[in-house]
């Protein structure tokens, strides 16, 4: 089991040079904070937005950075109390921080405030700019929110946009460089160009596929077409195993592109490496256990309408085991090896076939059984007695390819 | 000499040869007596002569020349929708000749047919009722679907018990001149646990070495032909192991082709033997029973086996917490 470091955290660029795109918008963001040196600029607060994933955040990180700003970052779910929005008007009040530098402050994901509830958690932010000392960077997906209607007033709007699949494919091998992975130049593109310019979910995407591996190869990427950008079947997984309501937990399933089966064959591969704690396992996979119950139940009866209990039990029942198991560091999500392991050997199975429709011929059993159950005794007595093995393969007529495989004197 | 799988050589050909599942043979003798069968389902584990039984009920009735009277077929090659439009079909709907005005067809692994197949094989079924009747053998009746169950006689195998199978093994043992020795015989039986065919396989495996079959043998060749250990398996449960518990399960069945059924007795075995606690053991074989229900009901054989690990995954960690 691999608990790692999230490739988007460990290869975040940690200058503004190594940011995926935006060259524009990050010059003008740029020219802005400078303008500060000079004195407070009209505009005390610059709004970033564009939609998620394409470096908004990681640019204002990659500035302070650059220009040794000490930086200070708050989050939608704090504005609500008064005491952070104390807090932040204390932080914003002061240009220089404790420590001589310079400070700038991000409030990110401002989407997140939502309802009445958060209406004065806006007005709240409008006032700490009106008489902010230090450059305030507000980020949202949408800044032509209603919501935000007045506090627009006193920003400097810039756009991020979707970076170019070239971008987002440079930033990919730069990545796959630095952890000693080999990728075929047409994988990464792949991952790129399904990402839609969304940069982390590129990163996700390419750790997911390529960690541990020393070659990366366009087949093992293939797979990911069968996904909807939107909803990530990772997504989906990530509500289901990680849910915390039944409700968020069954609707994850509207999301998924795949069927119910496969669906099925997702959560069971991926539910043991995510619930480490043995009681939560047990809980899991016996709620699998039961979605399969009544798979066998439908198969039986025919009756497709027991089918919202399978999902019951493989969405809400897998969400509702989790009690113990603390989250940890960042575990992939595996494309369900289940199937895949039908696919592997495939010459050795097609011998392993061809002698047991032989087998077939002279003991009413399936070739694939036959295969599986007698084969293997075969094996022995050809490896051990040449006169049996002879009469043998005499009675079941094989050919002399096959008698090879059962002595083993062609190993394969 | 002539040379053949003993497990057809050995195979009993009328059911007054068949030793074993005695109210089923009794059953199939009053079929052959009136002379009308009807559609059947032989459910139960491998190697306890389903297919046997079906074989020998078709000669009794048909006498020698059987064979122009019955088709068999394996669904688990053939699964598909098509094979039941066509060959069922073509081989359904034409009336035999002879004084018996039905033909038998056997369905060897039914369990292993596609729904849709499922749902086109009732309609023949029904069809050509007249002119065929269908003997479907499966490991499990309940993946078979509830419409076709309700149309025919259900009979169900169970595992031989062990004077059975000793007395079947000595009499292939002295018929061939192979030494077969009492621990021998012994532990046939504890790795077949009545699955005769895997039995009298392991038997001839074993000859093929040239010398007296004792238990060392047979333990050598078991481990040979099914590499993945049950007992193995458990112990990498207990230790919190899950993954690659649940990776040696899927080998078992995907690669060696372990049925469910017997790898549900062996962890019954296992359970009573080793160091688990004693409460755990019954609460473990309650688990066991349920899981092993569920199978004969049609679940997924590694999904409900995998649910029991992490059973055996807990036991383990409260054992280490608890000494």
């Amino acid at each position: 089991m691999g608990l790692y470091a999230a490739w988007t955290l460990k290869h975040k660029p940690k200058s503004l040079t190594e940011v995926v795109g935006n060259k524009d918008a990050i010059q003008k963001f740029v020219d802005w904070v400078k303008s500060w040196e000079k004195g407070i600029p009209k505009k005390k607060a610059v709004f970033l937005y564009g939609p998620p994933g394409i470096g908004k955040t990681v640019s204002v990180e990659a500035l302070a950075n650059d220009l040794r700003m000490e930086f200070v970052e708050k989050n939608a779910s704090d504005y609500r109390t008064e005491d952070a929005v104390h807090h932040f008007a204390g932080l914003a009040s002061q240009y220089g921080s404790l420590f001589g530098g310079r400070r700038i402050v991000l409030l990110d994901e401002l989407d997140g405030l939502t309802g009445t509830a958060d209406k004065g958690g806006v007005k709240a932010i409008t006032d700490v700019i009106k008489s902010a000392q230090c450059p305030i960077v507000l980020i949202a997906n949408n800044a032509y929110d209603p919501r935000f209607s007045e506090l627009r007033n006193y920003c400097l709007l810039i756009e991020f946009k979707k970076p170019p699949a070239g971008e987002v494919m440079k930033h990919l091998k730069r990545i796959c460089e630095r952890e000693g992975i080999q990728a075929e130049e047409n994988a990464l593109k792949f991952i790129a160009q399904r990402s839609e310019g969304d940069v982390r979910s590129a990163v996700n995407d390419l750790q997911a596929l390529a960690q541990g591996k020393e070659k990366l190869t366009y087949e093992d990427v293939s797979w990911l077409g069968y996904r909807d950008r939107q909803d990530t079947i990772f997504n989906v997984l990530r509500m289901i195993i990680y849910g915390r309501t039944c409700m968020g937990a069954k609707q994850a399933v509207d999301m998924a592109d795949v069927d119910i089966d496969m669906l099925f064959e997702w959560i069971y591969e991926n539910v043991p490496a995510h619930l480490t704690d043995p009681h939560d396992l047990v809980r899991a996979m016996n709620a699998l256990a039961m979605a399969d119950v009544y798979r066998g139940r439908i198969r039986s009866t025919q009756d497709w309408s027991f089918t919202r209990y399978v999902i019951d039990y493989m969405t809400a029942g897998v969400a509702m085991a989790r009690k113990n198991t603390k989250p940890g560091g960042w575990i992939p999500f595996k494309f369900p090896t289940r199937i895949q392991a039908l696919s592997r050997s495939k010459a050795e199975r097609a011998m392993q076939l061809k002698i047991g429709y032989k087998i077939k011929q002279k003991c009413h059993i399936s070739a694939n059984r036959a295969s599986k159950e007698i084969l293997p005794y075969l094996k022995i007595i050809f490896r051990n007695n040449a006169e049996t093995a002879a009469g043998l393969a005499k009675w079941l007529d094989l050919d002399l390819e096959m008698v090879e495989y059962l002595t083993g004197n062609k190993e394969r | 000499m002539s040379f053949e799988m003993w497990a057809e050589k050995y195979r009993p050909k009328t059911l007054d040869d068949m030793v074993n599942q005695k109210e089923i043979v009794e059953r199939l003798k009053s079929f052959v007596k009136s002379r009308n069968v009807p559609h059947c389902i032989f459910a139960g584990p491998p190697g306890t002569g389903k297919t046997t039984a079906a074989l020998c009920l078709a000669r009794d009735l048909y006498g020698d020349a059987y064979k122009e009277h019955i088709m068999e077929l394996n669904a688990s090659d053939e699964r598909g929708i098509d094979v039941v439009r066509e060959t069922v079909k073509t081989f359904a709907r034409v009336r035999s000749i002879g004084e018996i005005p039905f033909k038998i067809m056997i369905l060897d692994e039914a369990d292993n047919m596609t729904s849709d197949a499922q749902q086109a094989l009732r309609r023949t079924m029904e069809r050509y009722t007249e002119t065929c009747r269908f003997i479907l053998c499966a490991n499990y009746s309940g993946k078979i679907i509830e419409p076709i169950q309700s149309r025919c006689a259900p009979f169900r195998f169970t595992f031989l018990p062990r004077e059975e199978q000793d007395k079947y093994l000595k009499h292939i043992a002295e018929n061939e001149g192979v030494k077969l020795l009492k621990d021998g015989l012994e532990a046939i039986f504890e790795v077949c646990g009545g699955d005769l065919r895997k039995a009298i396989n392991t038997l001839q495996a074993a000859a093929s070495l040239n010398k007296p079959v004792d238990s060392k043998v047979v333990y050598s060749i078991a481990g040979r032909a099914n590499p993945a250990d049950v007992q193995k398996m458990i112990e990498t449960a207990m230790k919190g192991d899950f993954l690659e518990a649940r990776k040696q399960l899927r080998d078992m069945i995907q690669k060696y082709g372990v049925a469910g059924s017997d790898i549900i007795r062996q962890i019954h075995t296992e359970i009573f033997r080793g160091g688990i606690p004693e409460e755990w053991k019954i609460k473990l074989a309650d688990i066991v029973g349920e899981i092993d229900y569920r199978l004969v009901e049609g679940a997924d054989e590694e999904v409900q086996l995998s649910a029991l690990l992490a059973r055996l995954v807990e036991a383990g960690y409260e054992l280490k917490k608890s000494s």
